[in-house]
């Protein structure tokens, strides 16, 4: 679980590629931002990674990374 | 592309932008040298050595940093790349840096011959990067962003056309009529349509991203560049037929224009989320102070405040204290995010093997050049004021304020190079 919330670019991207680095055995991992992290998405589909992301009603977003999930 | 955010799958090579960002603070430099000679003094607009220096500074340094930033955000915000990215770079930053040298020695030696070759590159740069922009902006996804951006071309345009006209008249070539009214409609697009428009349209982007503030409200994202493009129109229609009240009123809803986006900035910027020191932050709240203090000059100049010193102090206020103040904290900003984002990209590199955004450009170093600018931006306003060693003062902190800006950016560059990365 990695909070990123109203945390400054690129800070939160910063703190999902070291969790990813550190997780252990492709564990999935679970984001919270305040906004869509694009560049974000960028890096994982380069690395073959699969994420998904869902709105949430604060306005923020949860995004799902590694594991078996789907890019949507 | 997702309208409303950024992406950058289609980000050009760090090249395309770089070179605009590094040799921008050369031209700063330049203005600054100008600025200690005798004809700079008394601040007469009209005066060669002001001429020079102020093209100088927003050819050299405003549209410069202005262009290369454009290229990025066409890929990233609009979702439509320029084609070539790489190409087009070389066709408009060349003939840009040479066209904006020989505008300002022509201007400064009071020579015509540096206008002919001057004003063919300018054209060239310029057109190139116009139509380049409208060829992409026409694919872009539709936000408040890319209106603002398509706006600003087109403001763009005007200032380059009426720019043309002026130049060869000045050159002796064909008689323009209303000389004056076309140096005032030159100078508010090229201030007000593209500056302005562009920082506004840029804003409403990266001040909530990167101050952590709430989004602009929406009525403002709305309305002020279509309203702020009604009074540009307005007043080239009132101020070419030498209508007197209608220019006033276009001059006053150009002047609230200015005041509410500057208030409502500054309003976003007291409620941001994070209170952590930014020098990028506190470039912006330059930036925003003096544009409001322009707007209201502004304002007092339409009610015919008399004052020669109206002119000078709006300039100064408008050029370096708003627009080489957003402009310096956006590099601070944009630069070393690129840097560490296209090392990233690259090399693949593990968490902490490469340097953070942070380490790319030190915050004691960017703040010791942000304490210069501002001395340098009291010590302009002072010296467009009171007769005496001022201006040699306010020239020297230009100077100094635009060595610190290039060996800042130049170290990032440095960083980037020496960890490994590739500008190309």
């Amino acid at each position: 679980m990695v909070d990123a919330r109203w945390l400054e670019p690129p800070e939160p991207m910063q703190r999902v590629l070291h969790a990813l680095e550190t997780r252990a055995g492709g564990q999935r991992l679970r984001l919270l931002i305040h906004r869509e992290p694009y560049p974000l998405y960028d890096l994982l589909d380069a690395r073959g990674i699969e994420w998904r992301r869902r709105a949430l009603a604060d306005g923020c977003y949860e995004v799902l990374i590694g594991g078996q999930v789907r890019g949507a | 592309m997702q309208a409303g955010g950024l992406a950058f799958q289609q980000a050009p090579p760090l090249a395309v932008p770089l070179r605009f960002f590094l040799t921008a603070p050369v031209f700063l430099f330049l203005a600054g040298l100008l600025l200690f000679t005798p004809g700079a003094a008394g601040w007469q607009r009209g005066s060669p050595a002001i001429l020079a220096a102020v093209h100088l500074v927003t050819l050299g340094f405003l549209a410069m940093t202005m262009m290369g930033a454009f290229l990025q955000l066409l890929a990233v915000v609009a979702g439509a790349p320029a084609a070539r990215p790489r190409l087009l770079a070389g066709l408009v930053h060349g003939p840009l840096a040479a066209g904006t040298l020989l505008l300002a020695a022509g201007f400064w030696l009071s020579r015509s011959w540096p206008f002919y070759p001057a004003l063919a590159l300018l054209a060239a740069a310029v057109a190139t990067f116009v139509l380049a922009a409208a060829a992409s902006l026409v694919r872009a996804a539709r936000n408040a962003t890319v209106l603002a951006m398509a706006a600003a071309i087109f403001a763009l345009a005007v200032t380059l056309a009426l720019g043309l006209a002026l130049g060869a008249t000045h050159i002796g070539w064909g008689g323009l009529r209303g000389f004056v009214a076309t140096v005032d409609l030159h100078a508010a697009w090229g201030l007000l349509g593209w500056v302005f428009v562009l920082v506004a349209g840029v804003a409403y982007q990266v001040v909530p991203m990167f101050q952590l503030t709430p989004a602009y409200p929406r009525w403002l994202t709305r309305s002020l560049v279509p309203v702020l493009m009604t009074g540009l129109l307005a007043l080239s229609w009132a101020r070419r037929d030498g209508r007197a009240w209608p220019q006033g009123a276009a001059a006053l809803v150009l002047a609230v224009c200015l005041l509410v986006f500057a208030l409502a900035t500054l309003d976003l910027q007291r409620r941001r989320r994070r209170r952590v020191s930014d020098v990028t932050l506190d470039y912006w709240r330059v930036g925003m102070v003096s544009l409001a203090a322009a707007g209201l000059l502004g304002l007092f100049g339409t009610a015919g405040a008399p004052g020669h010193r109206l002119p000078a102090l709006l300039g100064i206020l408008f050029l370096y204290g708003f627009a080489v103040s957003v402009a310096s904290g956006m590099l601070y900003k944009i630069l070393p995010f690129l840097a560490w984002f296209h090392l990233q990209s690259q090399l693949q590199a593990p968490a902490g093997s490469i340097p953070n955004m942070k380490a790319f450009l030190p915050e004691p170093r960017a703040r010791r050049q942000f304490v210069v600018h501002v001395a340098a931006l009291g010590l302009l306003l002072l010296s467009a004021l009171l007769p005496g060693p001022w201006r040699y003062l306010a020239a020297a902190g230009v100077c100094a304020s635009a060595l610190l800006l290039a060996a800042n950016l130049w170290g990032v560059w440095r960083l980037f190079r020496a960890q490994g990365g590739r500008s190309n």
